[in-house]
């Protein structure tokens, strides 16, 4: 994870961003556009989950309430303050990072994971009830509507750039950008230093301390940096959808989807979040003409998957081909 | 060799050390002068990797006080501790297991080198030293306990300490390899980090230490040469009471 990229990699990299940018030239059909909208969303929650998670070894189960606090909060200003969505998008990050330092410090000194698991979810349930029941503000189950658009612009060369229901390609290519954004930080942050500091202590938390690493300081870092992450898909999603309800914003149905895509994914891995929000997203769209028998389906694949690829489907290929042993 | 009129380093200051109703350290003072390998003795129990735990910062005393270098340490926190200077291995080893060889060591170094390439090539270096050279890239999970015990040594070395405190690194470890390691803590010694050792192999204390502390039920017993505290009555009729007990 240290070493420098290989040729591979880069290789790698390079044909998945092309395949990514290219993809609206191929169709610009809205429903193809829809979902790869929801795969990119659920991609960077997945990614700052499997951050904590796979990298700093916090098993939270309470990532929701950020996205959800990230989706209220950035549709709130900007529908009560009349301030763009352009701007409300970083506010909705920075209420849930600041949510997260607030909740994280004292979740964070739990040395015992099972703790910190039933904590984390018992503050989001917190977060989905409050927003349930403060009427007045968020109106509650009856649903946020009206939410403001995102403004369009006109880009040199390309043209004006809208942001409408009616055309979700623009939409496609700001959740991209936003994708690849949170994707360089998190992946510059985990070849850094303080990366390899985090994996230390994620698999040892005394020998990490032994060596100097300040586990509070880590700890809350990587969750305020998460909450943050998944702050801004949330707010995204808001101005995104335009409506938001607490339990589409703020539902355990929703953080429970996005552990099974890092399991399937791959945990601790950079692609297996990503790998596993395509797949699992995409999977349950092909499979809507099973109608009731969907969720069943879904389920059984994701047995499938963690049993024989336990540790995701981002080691498929070793698994199918397998280097010679030494 | 040491100079025992040399200032102690560390001085551990009447340390009990109190879980519930049991005593694990009972009123326990050392001095640790600087350049010396001091042994720490004692059965099973005795309190010896309790008086590491605090010496390191894992738990706070009940009440006395941990000096390092004449500056009170005793409320300062396990990482602070190893940037002033402290560092230790483990008894149970606890290597980063999904990191390499190598990785596990930059943990350590990491303070000293600004660009990862810097740190991996200083970090390597201290692979070499302990014997690990031919298992840089290696996974640490997969690694024996001796191994382990010699990648502890190498991370504890890398953050450059001025006192390590080294918990049974002849523990686990095959016979074959101990004079080397007796050779690496002496070289360690030479280069003037004072250390402190948990032991239970007599050849290895005899060979290496200035001075030995014989524990018992969380206090000093004896103290004195290695060899003088091997041939004390007291800790010759503690073992083989113990031998008469069946153990």
């Amino acid at each position: 994870m240290f070493k420098p990229l290989t040729q591979k990699s880069w290789a790698g990299i390079g044909a998945a961003l092309a395949l990514a940018l290219v993809l609206p030239l191929i169709t610009r059909d809205p429903y193809v556009m829809h979902v790869m909208v929801l795969v990119m969303i659920f991609a960077i929650f997945a990614s700052a989950w499997n951050l904590v998670t796979g990298f700093g070894g916090l098993k939270t189960f309470g990532h929701h309430a950020f996205f959800g606090l990230g989706a209220y909060g950035s549709a709130l200003l900007a529908l009560n303050l009349g301030l763009s969505p352009w701007i409300t998008l970083w506010l909705g990050g920075l209420i849930a990072a600041a949510a997260g330092l607030l909740i994280g410090t004292p979740i964070l000194r739990i040395r015992s994971m099972p703790h910190v698991a039933i904590v984390t979810l018992g503050f989001a349930e917190i977060v989905r009830i409050c927003i349930a029941n403060f009427s007045g503000l968020t109106r509650g189950e009856m649903g946020l509507w009206g939410i403001p658009q995102f403004e369009g612009f006109t880009l040199p060369g390309i043209g004006k750039v809208t942001f409408s229901p009616a055309d979700k390609v623009s939409f496609y290519y700001l959740a991209l950008a936003l994708l690849v954004l949170m994707m360089v930080v998190i992946v510059r942050l985990m070849r850094s230093k303080t990366g390899l500091a985090m994996l230390a202590m994620r698999d040892g938390e005394d020998a990490a301390e032994s060596l100097g690493v300040n586990l509070t300081r880590m700890k809350l870092m990587v969750f305020g940096l998460s909450a943050f992450i998944v702050g801004v898909a949330g707010a995204f999603y808001a101005h995104y959808l335009l409506i938001l309800t607490p339990a589409s914003a703020v539902g355990v149905d929703l953080m429970i989807s996005i552990i099974a895509m890092v399991l399937v994914g791959g945990l601790g891995t950079f692609a297996g979040p990503l790998v596993g929000a395509l797949v699992l997203t995409v999977l349950i769209e092909l499979m809507r003409d099973l109608e009731n028998y969907r969720l069943l389906g879904y389920g059984l694949l994701i047995v499938l998957i963690v049993m024989f690829l336990p540790r995701g489907l981002v080691t498929l290929r070793e698994r199918l081909f397998p280097r010679p042993q030494e | 060799m040491v100079n025992l009129a040399a200032k102690p380093i560390l001085q551990v200051d009447a340390i009990t050390m109190r879980f519930g109703g049991i005593v694990a350290i009972d009123n326990l003072s050392l001095d640790v002068k600087q350049g010396q390998i001091l042994a720490l003795m004692g059965p099973n129990g005795a309190g010896k990797t309790t008086t590491f735990h605090v010496i390191a910062g894992v738990h706070r005393p009940t009440s006395g006080r941990i000096l390092f270098q004449g500056r009170d340490i005793t409320n300062m926190r396990p990482d602070g501790r190893c940037t002033a200077g402290v560092a230790r291995t483990f008894q149970i080893t606890q290597p980063f297991e999904q990191l390499s060889v190598t990785e596990n060591i930059m943990v350590g170094a990491r303070p000293f080198h600004s660009s990862m390439a810097d740190l991996r090539k200083a970090s390597e270096v201290y692979a070499h030293k302990v014997g690990l050279g031919d298992k840089l890239d290696a996974p640490a999970k997969g690694l024996s306990t001796g191994q382990r015990k010699r990648l502890e040594l190498a991370r504890a070395m890398a953050t450059r300490p001025k006192l390590l405190l080294m918990d049974e690194v002849t523990g686990g470890v095959d016979m074959k390899s101990i004079p080397g390691i007796i050779d690496l803590v002496k070289s360690l010694r030479d280069e003037g980090l004072t250390i402190v050792l948990i032991e239970h192999n007599m050849k290895v204390i005899s060979e290496l230490a200035d001075e030995a502390v014989f524990m018992n039920r969380g206090a000093r017993m004896v103290s004195g040469t290695p060899h003088e505290v091997a041939t004390d009555p007291g800790v010759v009729e503690l073992y083989l009471g113990e031998a008469k007990d069946g153990h």
